[in-house]
């Protein structure tokens, strides 16, 4: 009860002491959640496109087989499919279509798929497009065709069935899906041919005994599970974040100097303030416990403010200051809202990341004001 | 991997922890030194108020690694989708050997900072300060802990890579698999909870003992002590499969998952504060009898022990709320 | 009852700046009104800051109530002084900023008492100083006797039993002085004893005063009763 009394009793007088600094803490409560916001806004970026990319490998197939030649990936014949479908486990193959395409009018990279389902596939002639394509297409009316243009002179036209919605995000944005009739002819895939195979599997702990049996007879196949796309998705992430949340560090860094400096320069009125605590009977320790909540309040309130200013950034605003950081890795970026993904981890996180900093730079020079004489004052 | 930013956060944590330990071990030595409450000169007065600075360090230093042991395993869990093998911490733990040593590490850290809390506070409660060169004795112990387990870390955070294969809890805690996990794991549920209760009588007889007579400190503290080894045992062996309501899951660290309501908090806080506690309470027990700390001390000892009983019971009573609720049955 | 043994006092010792402020002194301070006078230079605030536990001395023992206090760590000493003392300094130092009852109740903060408690001991102290129609306004807008005021009232809210005053007067006219002289003399006649540091003959002579203390170098020249 004392001790709660006693807190309170100092909390008091930080908040009427912060409060008489108006302009001075608002300041450093501003700069700080600029820092925080920055850190925070790097990670909730990264987390959102992990879960993203997440979602989208939910969909795809257990086991993709493709064939090297040169250790490259070539074609697959369809001679593979009755093969592996021999095996026991194996409860579908189905070969697929797919590709790049290079658009020279505007040098951006399209992805040409083949769907696999019935819903999603076109009739001869037309395309389903993703988001990003008629937007860099700069289509001005509905039904405008899509020409095609492979090399000089060349040109091919798609009457554009429809076009997908944002929601798909991020890996379909670029997309253009074809007819299979369509795809072969506009990049001369004989029959028979397949960019790779989708194995689907009944248990997913029989995986790795069909991967090895598989092994036996495609020798020179490659066979890629989806945890291993989802493991090479979250290094990618981890490491783009990793490098947004060391620049971010260095901004925190610089912020714990300038918050040390601050702290250690106390001002003429600050320092014969704490000289007059000492005086009428404050210990050293109470000074420390009134500064630390200083501190913590500061700190506190940068976190929140940073926190949840990174928040409408990412999550309203879509992250206009990292999209192109982070997600370039074709020409073209999708307009999509990043779903929510925060998770206690996170905020834990970035709380120590906060908090922490900015005590161990404030800790000693507190403690040095907090030590002064209580007889200074006397004289 | 180290570009991760909770291994970032950790690291920071460590290098702190570590920053301070070295500079306290430094301030340590010129204690053990130059302490002389009876005189006057002003060194001895700066030599003071430097105290005041190096236990509010240790106080910050255990609350961040306290923060930091949980951001550890949770941590830990989250980067299991990268590892072959991994399903929770225990398989990113396993992924080098230095996982599970930095785990241990980062525990016997926060409860040894914890033990020196007490110390700390005993020690002024005293007009002579009569604990300080004890104190600052322990620091140039725990220093040496604290660099090594921030050198274990960094360890296992510099060697984690994702094409290693690991092997989980499943693997880990059942009992084909040879090693001390599996023996926990494969303890008999009806074995394992009777010695929860046994630590737990002799945790309160102790208990009550040291508050009705002031004394006994000592063996609270091994009581305790028993009771944290015991938690652990019952955790793996009995309670977390009440918890997963499975009867071969036997992880001690899928509890602190969002799956299970975080349920593994309300074991692991009481379990970690009361044990910290009542360590501490064992650390001072030889120091009760000097002049100085025998008027405040007992009111102080007596409201640790009574936090450190609270925190113990805490523990028994979220196990039998957990058993009670569950639907398996392992018994009848 | 205070009582100092060979007490000296030495700053910056072993420095080329040594100064030593106080030697020798042997001086039982008992209930009741103490003056310490002297030259500017002499020791007075030095002394005042050794019995008020805000500094310890370089040798020699101090006792309060029967208790030697003058090798305490300085937690101890804050602690004793929070609790037996009150102190009015010579430019009073409010905090500017907060409010007069704001003020006088930083005191009590470390102590941990219920805030209802002491705000409302703070009160009554303002009360029986004649300022509690101001408790709410900001220490700046106070007269000069009207801050010594608060400032008594600040020292007086841990009912401490020892008020210690370093010039107490020295920024007061003779009217505002005289009513000082009141406010001791009532603090006496509540059993409080009360420490002055003075060169202001008024003072000195003053009806209240049971004992001076001439200091001279450091030195007591004499203790007049
Ligand atoms: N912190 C200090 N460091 C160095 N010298 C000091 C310190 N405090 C006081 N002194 C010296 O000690 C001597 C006594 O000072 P003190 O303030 O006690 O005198 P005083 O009698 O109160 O004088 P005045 O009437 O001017 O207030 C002076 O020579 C002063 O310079
Ligand atoms: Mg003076």
């Amino acid at each position: 009860m004392t001790a709660l009394n006693r807190h309170r009793a100092l909390l008091d007088f930080t908040v009427a002491a912060l409060a008489r600094r108006r302009v001075k803490t608002l300041a450093l409560v501003a700069v700080f959640a600029a820092v925080v916001f920055l850190l925070a806004s790097a990670m909730f970026f990264a987390a959102s496109l992990r879960r993203e990319a997440e979602a989208t490998l939910a969909g795809a197939p257990d086991l993709i087989v493709q064939s090297l030649s040169l250790g490259r990936q070539t074609m697959i014949g369809a001679e593979a499919v009755p093969q592996l479908a021999a095996i026991r486990g194996v409860t579908g193959v189905e070969g697929r279509l797919w590709g790049y395409f290079y658009d020279r009018i505007n040098g951006a990279n399209y992805t040409v798929m083949v769907p696999d389902t019935a819903a999603m596939m076109p009739p001869p002639g037309q395309v389903i497009l993703g988001e990003a394509v008629p937007r860099l297409r700069d289509f001005k009316w509905q039904g405008t065709p899509l020409f095609l243009s492979r090399r000089e002179g060349d040109l091919v036209r798609f009457d554009i069935a429809r076009t997908l919605g944002t929601e798909t995000a991020l890996l379909s944005a670029d997309l253009i899906l074809m007819n299979e009739a369509d795809f072969r002819s506009f990049f001369n895939v004989p029959a028979g041919q397949f960019t790779d195979l989708a194995v689907s599997v009944r248990n997913p702990r029989e995986l790795s005994t069909v991967v090895a049996k598989a092994t036996i007879r495609l020798p020179e196949a490659r066979f890629v599970t989806r945890a291993d796309i989802a493991r090479t998705y979250q290094k990618l992430f981890d490491w783009r974040e990793g490098v947004m949340v060391a620049l971010a560090f260095v901004a925190l860094l610089a912020f714990a100097i300038f918050a040390a400096d601050k702290a250690s320069g106390l001002s003429a009125e600050e320092a014969r303030e704490i000289g007059i605590l000492k005086a009428i009977g404050w210990d050293t320790r109470d000074v420390i416990a009134m500064k630390l909540w200083e501190g913590g309040l500061i700190s506190g309130g940068a976190f929140l403010l940073g926190t949840v200013l990174a928040y409408a950034h990412v999550f309203w605003a879509g992250a206009p200051l990292f999209a192109p950081l982070l997600k370039g890795w074709a020409v073209i970026y999708p307009e999509f809202r990043l779903t929510p993904a925060i998770d206690a981890l996170q905020l834990g996180t970035l709380f120590l990341l906060t908090t922490l900093p900015y005590a161990a730079a404030t800790v000693v020079p507190v403690w040095r004001s907090a030590a002064a004489d209580p007889d200074a004052v006397m004289r | 991997m180290i570009f991760h930013t909770p291994i970032l956060t950790l690291l920071l944590v460590s290098a702190l922890a570590a920053l301070v330990a070295v500079w306290s071990a430094g301030f340590g030595i010129s204690v053990l030194r130059h302490w002389d409450l009876s005189s006057g000169a002003r060194g001895q007065l700066l030599l003071e108020r430097r105290t005041e600075l190096v236990s509010t360090l240790f106080a910050l230093v255990m609350a961040a690694e306290a923060a930091a042991l949980f951001l550890f395993v949770f941590n830990a869990d989250r980067m299991a989708a990268l590892f072959v093998g991994a399903m929770c911490a225990v398989g990113t733990l396993n992924a080098n050997g230095y996982g599970f040593p930095a785990l241990y590490g980062q525990i016997a850290s926060f409860f040894a900072a914890a033990v020196w809390l007490v110390l700390d506070h005993v020690d002024r409660l005293g007009r002579d300060y009569p604990l300080t060169r004890v104190k600052y004795a322990a620091v140039l112990v725990i220093a040496p802990l604290v660099l090594l387990t921030g050198a274990l870390q960094l360890a296992y955070f510099l060697n984690l890579r994702s094409d290693i294969i690991t092997s989980c809890c499943s693997k880990l805690f059942t009992p084909a698999n040879a090693g001390i996990s599996d023996e926990m794991a494969a303890v008999d549920p009806a074995l394992a909870l009777a010695a929860l209760a046994l630590a737990g009588g002799l945790v309160l007889a102790s208990g009550v003992q040291a508050l009705r007579t002031g004394r006994g400190h000592g063996l609270f503290a091994l009581a305790g002590a028993g009771y944290f080894g015991a938690a652990l045992l019952a955790m793996v062996s009995t309670i977390a499969l009440y918890v997963y309501e499975n009867p071969n899951h036997h992880c001690p660290f899928c509890i602190l998952k969002p799956d299970y309501g975080y349920i593994g908090y309300a074991f692991y806080l009481p379990l970690f504060g009361a044990t910290a506690l009542a360590l501490g309470l064992g650390a001072v027990s030889p120091f009760t009898a000097r002049n100085s700390l025998r008027t405040p001390l007992p009111a102080v000892m007596r409201r640790l022990t009574l936090w450190a009983l609270a925190g113990f019971a805490a523990y028994g009573a979220v196990t039998v709320w957990v058993i009670a609720r569950s639907n398996l049955i392992l018994f009848g | 009852m205070i009582t100092l043994h060979g007490v000296s006092k030495t700053y910056n010792e072993g420095r080329p700046n040594e100064v030593t402020a106080l030697r020798g002194i042997d001086l039982a301070i008992a209930p009741g009104v103490t003056v310490l006078m002297g030259p500017s230079g002499s020791g007075k605030t030095t002394l005042l800051s050794l019995v008020g536990c805000m500094a310890r001395p370089t040798t020699g023992r101090i006792t309060l109530a029967g208790e030697v206090i003058s090798s305490l760590p300085e937690r101890f000493l804050t602690d004793l002084r929070r609790r037996r003392f009150g102190f009015v300094f010579q430019r009073f130092n409010l905090i500017r900023g907060l409010s007069v009852l704001e003020n006088v109740v930083l005191p009590a903060a470390p102590l941990g008492a219920p805030r209802a408690e002491v705000e409302a001991r703070a009160l009554s102290r303002l009360e029986a100083l004649g300022l509690a129609g101001k408790a709410r306004m900001p220490v700046e807008v106070l007269s000069g006797g009207e801050t010594q005021r608060a400032a008594i009232a600040r020292a007086l809210v841990n009912d401490a039993p020892v008020l210690i005053a370093d010039e107490p007067t020295a920024n007061l006219d003779t009217a505002l002085a005289h009513r000082f002289l009141d406010i001791v003399a009532g603090l006496r006649a509540e059993g409080k004893t009360v420490i002055l540091t003075s060169h202001d003959p008024r003072i000195i002579s003053a009806a209240p005063v049971t004992a001076v203390v001439e200091l001279r170098d450091g030195a007591i020249l004499q203790v007049r009763s």
